[in-house]
């Protein structure tokens, strides 16, 4: 009779575990595996204290150690979402206010490994280092991070990273604490910083006395994708962010980054009406403006404020009336109704054609963070669709060489 | 007249004549020998292309990096344009007009965030973009662009 009982509660235990394992957790004896959890926060608000004023910037907290340490740890909030780049760089004056000191990794000769990145308004200076990053329940251990140098402990930059006060390596260059990049690959520069003939102005050995020089940098010393980087979940990401409550400016957006795609039930692929734009051996899809002939490399960016692409036929608004919006596009008659159409490049070659919206600045909330309709001027070479068109949208990036589903990155997809 | 001195001066500062290359003044608003001199500074290989107004000194490096030095006929280098994995040093190839361009980026509001940027001043104009694996730019001196030559054409 015990016997019969304990048989029966254990198969009760057995079915119960095998109940709470029905959302495609595996069960191994008495473990079922579940899944990490896979998802942060993301927060769209006028940024970090000390370097307030943002709009337009998806922000999340990541947590960075030491690598190896599970005491010298930091919470790092304000940290920039970047789809448009690739690495963790992080302010080191930020850091040290966290506790955290990352020692740069060095190269064969001895040397500190640093790093000059153009970000076409200025350059970030500063040691690669190993940290152990943390987002939810994914861990990228040992990961290469950029420490940007705002307080110039390490090495000097060279003379051609940052000149003339194009240095960007504080919390004000960026409105952040950082920079998360999880773009479409697993290094930022990838096989042209490996092997090049002259080394690229990139990666540089830096001696104790801080004479810096070029080098190349293997793949695995690289400033890399954490995403890329993870145990699982780590073929790209969601960005989801919901619709404006206010169609003229919300003072905060809450929504949420997704790691993974198609790896666990909340971060499936759509079954219908999904585009899958594919994206060169640069990292760019290809997008038309209006109706113009003329093929300009694009971006899905989050780390872009507007819509932005060149139309010398808007008016642009001018500072003094228009502040923080001064630069932007004013449109004579607004709202203004445009277009893109945007096709992918190679295998996934998806064509879609977008419309959307420049309002006047005037019509927007005062000192909101988050906006719509937003569209501004930078350069007739590219045609960048910033973060308003990320809200109200799922917006999914696929990392080189990783599949998901019938897809293989890179791709940017929605 | 003027045309054929500037392709004999080409060749005399190849020959590396120490007059030529002593008054070279490299990239915008700098003449050839410099344009040449930017070659090698570059470790890259500069091919000569002669257009109708204008001639380009295309300096074409490892790695998929291209600059292009645009002179007029007065032998002046009218614009610059570049391509590549990593941004060129914008020092040399803005020459004097450098400063300027740095005092536009560094008045920049949250400078960081810029995929694209451009810059209008009276004398000069730049336009700047991309990201890591693919930079491209331009910057021209509008006083010296030869008649019915369009930015656009300067790529």
């Amino acid at each position: 009779m015990r016997s019969i009982i304990r048989i029966a509660t254990m198969l009760a235990a057995i079915l119960l575990v095998a109940c709470k394992g029905g959302n495609g957790s595996l069960l191994t004896g008495n473990n079922p595996v579940v899944p990490p959890l896979n998802t942060v926060a993301l927060t769209v608000d006028t940024g970090p204290a000390g370097a307030a004023g943002a709009i337009n910037h998806p922000y999340v907290t990541v947590k960075v150690c030491a690598a190896g340490s599970q005491t010298q740890c930091a919470n790092i909030d304000h940290v920039l979402l970047d789809t448009g780049s690739v690495g963790l760089r992080l302010v080191r004056s930020v850091l040290a206010a966290g506790g955290v000191s990352l020692n740069a990794e060095t190269d064969a000769q001895g040397r500190a490994v640093e790093e000059c990145v153009s970000f076409v308004g200025g350059q970030t200076w500063g040691p690669v280092a190993l940290a152990d990053v943390t987002l939810a329940g994914e861990v990228a251990a040992k990961l290469p991070v950029q420490v940007m140098d705002d307080t110039g402990a390490g090495a000097p930059p060279p003379p051609t990273c940052g000149a003339n006060g194009t240095l960007i390596n504080g919390a004000s260059g960026f409105d952040a604490n950082g920079v998360l990049g999880v773009g479409v690959f697993a290094q930022d520069c990838g096989s042209t910083c490996v092997n090049a003939t002259a080394p690229l102005s990139i990666y540089y050995g830096c001696t104790t006395a801080g004479v810096c020089t070029a080098e190349n940098a293997a793949l695995a010393v690289q400033v890399a994708n954490p995403v890329a980087m993870f145990g699982a979940d780590n073929n790209g990401i969601i960005v989801n962010l919901p619709n404006l409550q206010n169609a003229n400016g919300d003072a905060a957006v809450q929504g949420e980054l997704i790691f993974g795609i198609a790896t666990q039930t909340d971060n499936a692929l759509p079954a219908t009406g999904f585009t899958v734009l594919g994206a060169d051996a640069n990292g760019d899809f290809t997008a038309t403006y209006n109706g113009s002939t003329t093929v300009l490399p694009a971006l899905i960016d989050s780390g872009t404020d507007s819509y932005a692409f060149d139309d010398p036929a808007i008016p642009v608004c001018p500072s003094a009336t228009y502040g923080v919006f001064g630069g932007f596009y004013c449109p004579t008659a607004a709202p203004q109704s445009v277009f893109a159409v945007n096709a992918g490049v190679g295998v996934n070659n998806a064509s879609s054609k977008v419309d959307f919206a420049i309002a006047d600045p005037h019509t927007f909330v005062a000192n909101a963070a988050a906006f719509i309709d937003l569209a501004g001027g930078g350069g007739s070479a590219r045609f960048t669709w910033g973060m308003p068109f990320f809200y109200g949208r799922k917006i999914y990036v696929g990392i080189d060489q990783r599949t998901a589903g019938s897809y293989t990155g890179p791709y940017y997809a929605y | 007249m003027l045309y054929r001195w500037i392709k004999r001066a080409v060749l005399l500062s190849m020959i590396g004549s120490p007059l030529c290359a002593g008054s070279a003044h490299a990239g915008l608003g700098g003449d050839v020998a410099g344009a040449l001199a930017d070659g090698s500074e570059l470790h890259g290989i500069v091919n000569s292309i002669t257009l109708a107004t204008y001639d380009i000194q295309e300096i074409t490096a490892d790695a998929g990096m291209r600059v292009r030095e645009y002179v007029n006929r007065d032998g002046v280098v009218f614009a610059v344009s570049w391509t590549g994995p990593a941004l060129p040093d914008l020092r040399r190839l803005l020459g004097a007009h450098y400063g300027e361009y740095a005092a536009a980026l560094a008045a920049l509001n949250h400078p960081g965030l810029h995929r694209t940027l451009q810059v209008a001043l009276p004398g000069l104009i730049v336009e700047s973009g991309g990201h890591l694996r693919a930079y491209a730019g331009r910057a021209l001196l509008p006083a010296l662009v030869p008649a019915g030559v369009l930015a656009a054409d300067l790529l």
